[in-house]
């Protein structure tokens, strides 16, 4: 497996994950990212709460954010940055994708 | 673009709230401590409370069976919840809509039953569509949802509250509690907080109904003091009233206008209604056929258009007021509910009925759903959060080979069981008159690397252009986990259907190894289905390509033939050669050189049609030009009417 395979958090993503992680009384544990299979184009993103690790994750570490990726979802996620936006109507987490070839407007699931 | 909340593992799965509304129907949920909406694909937190019953048990449901109402007005179901709980004798039951019924026979209920395509469908079973549409929906975003908080109008009695929990529990829903419509308006609202007493109008004018309720709140407790309003009174009667208007300065009696022209004058109303709201003047433009209207229009012309709607809202608004004993100026707040209350000139006719400035800060399309989400948040709170339930999920996810040997999933690993999940798919050749169904377990992009569950073939079909089929393939895994596939063609009725256990024979340690193959050949499995799907897509341009050119090829000159000609050599040529980037690139380049071609196979299939040949056969050919061959041959699949089928 390639090692050079990477995801991106921006700073406020990594502030707002922290943040949920204390809340929800973990702190330690850590997030997951990954892409399943469903959705109207194909594959849907998943963010999670990860309290275990699985042997074959890619830990990533961001100022003490512990990202976990399964090797497979690396792949579909390679390049991507998880961005936190506030709108007037809702705020939360976003996906930038650069190997994203089909959205479905809603962004919760691509192809590619 | 939607934006994602984490999702935790192990928390209970969320509540929602609903509104079942007879024009829109909305889902929303809590989100730190805020009420948010689900949107579909399109950005809208609107699905139309429309059903469409296709010929052979296929259903839609939305803006797609919106779409259908006017061509299939018996196969489409509109404001169905107009019909709740009434009996089938019952005089409102006739009056409404272009329904053809089924009387109850010996021994069945007394309910109304809408004949449709030869069957009898209640309208328990169309709110079911609906809910299970929203049910999808929220699952699409929360991945679990917990119970349901679903609305009712204030003045529904207990036979329609009780069909409203009957199609709740047809979709699959738990329901926490049915919550008056306007008590989720004022919960919203936040009027139960900082005070114990109170009395508020809410005034919710929708598309086609009126209801005006007064709430009391007694000890943090709302009750419904009186109600009223007009069933047949909305936004749309604003919208017909100006489209008269517009087709009386064209000239046109609203009379004897084409149903095309009064659609157009009807729509291009709507518009200019919403673009009222925020402006002092626009445009309304009409356009039909040869014929085409505009004219710019000041809010206040549209209003003293629109004054007879508004007024009519007033009878309802004194006659609650003189039942729930109050004077206008007792009232402690008015809350708005429904778009139409978007309509400047409704808001100040409410302000003059009230003597006081209408609540609006919230979204009134969203205003209920917020309510019931509210109210499912706090219901669910209670307890809910220590025991969480342990669900049995798939271990690997099931599929379907589709063209080019890519595994398609259909239900993703780690889905809970029991689940369902249905997926419509296309023919791919010209005159396909069967479907080879391969089901497949795995996490692999490949079916052949996947575990091979079971075959088998649909037959019969009849011969049709490719992608005019549709198949309809339902996966369902009960609690048991045994799996049973079903294919139905949704065009003749055709259905097959198989049932295995996907877990026979898996161990374990097989779930595992697949997971760690599925791993190690990411990266290649990846690069692997993007070459056979471009392939794929490229094989159905060329073969489009000639079957457009044994019709009409004489449309070309030589050049032009030879251009085309070359296209499909080079395209073959990286296609043999497996080198994906071109293949992409060269599909592109052959989709542009047809289009000269295509444009005069438009043109000869009209002056055809002045020929007098039938409109089916025009419209035969027109389906069958290649002009976006792309579009209707990306994959052999049209996973756009995806739905929950649990």
């Amino acid at each position: 497996m390639a090692t050079e395979l990477a995801v991106q958090l921006t700073p406020k993503a990594v502030e707002k994950a922290k943040e949920a992680l204390a809340k929800r009384g973990t702190p330690g544990a850590a997030l997951r990212l990954g892409v399943r299979g469903g959705g109207c184009s194909g594959f849907s993103y998943v963010i999670e709460f990860a309290d275990k690790q699985g042997t074959r994750d890619q830990l990533f570490d961001f100022d003490g954010l512990r990202v976990v990726v399964d090797p497979k979802s690396l792949v579909f996620l390679n390049g991507t940055t998880l961005d936190y936006e506030v709108k007037l109507m809702q705020h939360g987490f976003k996906f930038v994708n650069p190997q994203e070839a089909t959205g479905c407007g809603c962004g919760e699931s691509f192809g590619v | 673009m939607a934006l994602f909340q984490i999702f935790d593992p192990v928390a209970p799965p969320t509540p929602i709230g609903i509104d079942l509304g007879t024009t829109h129907s909305l889902v929303a949920h809590m989100v730190d401590g805020r009420p948010e909406c689900v949107l579909d694909c399109d950005l809208s937190p609107l699905l139309p409370s429309v059903v469409h019953y296709l010929e052979h048990g296929g259903v839609m449901v939305g803006t797609e069976a919106k779409g259908k109402a006017a061509l299939h007005p018996r196969e489409t179901l509109v404001s169905a919840k107009r019909f709740m709980g009434r009996g089938a004798d019952d005089p409102e039951t006739t009056r409404l809509g272009p329904y053809d019924f089924a009387m109850p026979g010996p021994g069945e209920s007394n309910s109304v039953r809408f004949k449709v395509r030869g069957r009898a469908v209640t309208p328990v079973e169309v709110s079911a569509e609906i809910l299970r549409v929203l049910r999808t929906n929220a699952e699409a975003k929360l991945r679990t949802v917990g119970g349901a908080v679903i609305t009712v109008p204030a003045y529904f009695d207990e036979a329609q509250r009780q069909a409203t929990k009957d199609a709740a529990k047809l979709a699959g829903l738990e329901v926490l509690r049915l919550l008056n419509e306007p008590t989720a308006a004022a919960l919203a609202y936040g009027l139960d907080k900082g005070r114990t007493r109170g009395t508020f109008a809410v005034f919710d004018l929708g598309g086609g109904t009126f209801d005006v309720t007064i709430l009391s709140l007694d000890d943090g407790v709302f009750q419904v003091r009186s109600t009223g309003g007009d069933a047949q009174l909305g936004g749309d009667d604003m919208d017909r009233l100006f489209a008269e208007w517009a087709l009386g300065h064209m000239g046109v009696d609203p009379a004897t206008a084409s149903p095309e022209l009064v659609r157009a004058a009807l729509d291009a109303a709507r518009v200019a209604k919403h673009e009222l709201t925020d402006r002092p003047t626009t445009v309304i433009a009409v356009t039909a056929g040869e014929l085409s209207f505009e004219r710019s229009i000041r809010r206040t012309e549209f209003e003293d258009l629109v004054r007879p709607v508004v007024e009519r809202t007033t009878p309802a608004v004194k006659r609650a007021l003189r039942d729930a004993g109050l004077r206008p100026e007792e009232v402690d707040g008015v809350i708005l509910v429904g778009g139409s209350t978007r309509v400047p000139a409704v808001r100040e006719h409410v302000k003059k009925l009230f003597g006081q400035e209408p609540l609006s800060d919230i979204d009134p399309d969203q205003v209920v759903a917020f309510g019931a989400a509210i109210q499912a948040d706090l219901l669910a709170g209670d307890g809910a959060k220590d025991d969480a339930l342990i669900l049995d999920v798939i271990p690997l996810s099931l599929g379907l080979e589709t063209m080019g040997g890519v595994a398609e999933k259909i239900l993703p690993r780690n889905t809970t069981i029991p689940a369902g999940r249905a997926q419509q798919f296309t023919t791919y050749a010209d005159g396909q008159t069967g479907f080879e169904l391969h089901v497949v377990q795995g996490e692999r992009e490949l079916a052949a690397d996947n575990r091979s569950l079971a075959k088998f073939v649909l037959r019969g079909i009849p011969p049709l252009p490719a992608g005019a089929a549709k198949l309809e393939v339902t996966f369902r895994v009960d609690a048991d986990g045994m799996l049973t596939v079903t294919a139905r063609e949704l065009n003749t009725g055709i259905e097959q259907r198989i049932e295995v256990t996907p877990s026979f024979g898996l161990s374990g340690d097989d779930v595992e190894r697949m997971l760690l193959e599925s791993y190690e050949h990411a990266e290649s499995d990846l690069a692997t289905r993007q070459l056979r799907e471009r392939i794929t897509d490229a094989e159905r341009v060329i073969a489009a390509t000639e079957a457009a050119l044994r019709v009409d090829g004489d449309l070309l000159d030589e050049d032009e033939r030879a251009e085309l000609d070359g296209a499909m050599r080079a395209l073959r040529e990286v296609i043999a050669a497996q080198d994906g980037k071109k293949v992409h690139l060269r599909t592109e380049g052959l989709d542009r050189a047809t289009q000269p071609l295509a444009e005069r196979r438009m043109d000869r299939a009209v002056q055809q049609a002045m020929k007098g040949r039938a409109v089916a056969e025009i419209e035969d050919t027109v389906k069958d030009r290649p002009e976006h061959p792309h579009l209707a041959a990306s994959y052999a699949k049209d996973a756009e009417t995806d739905k929950e089928t649990r």
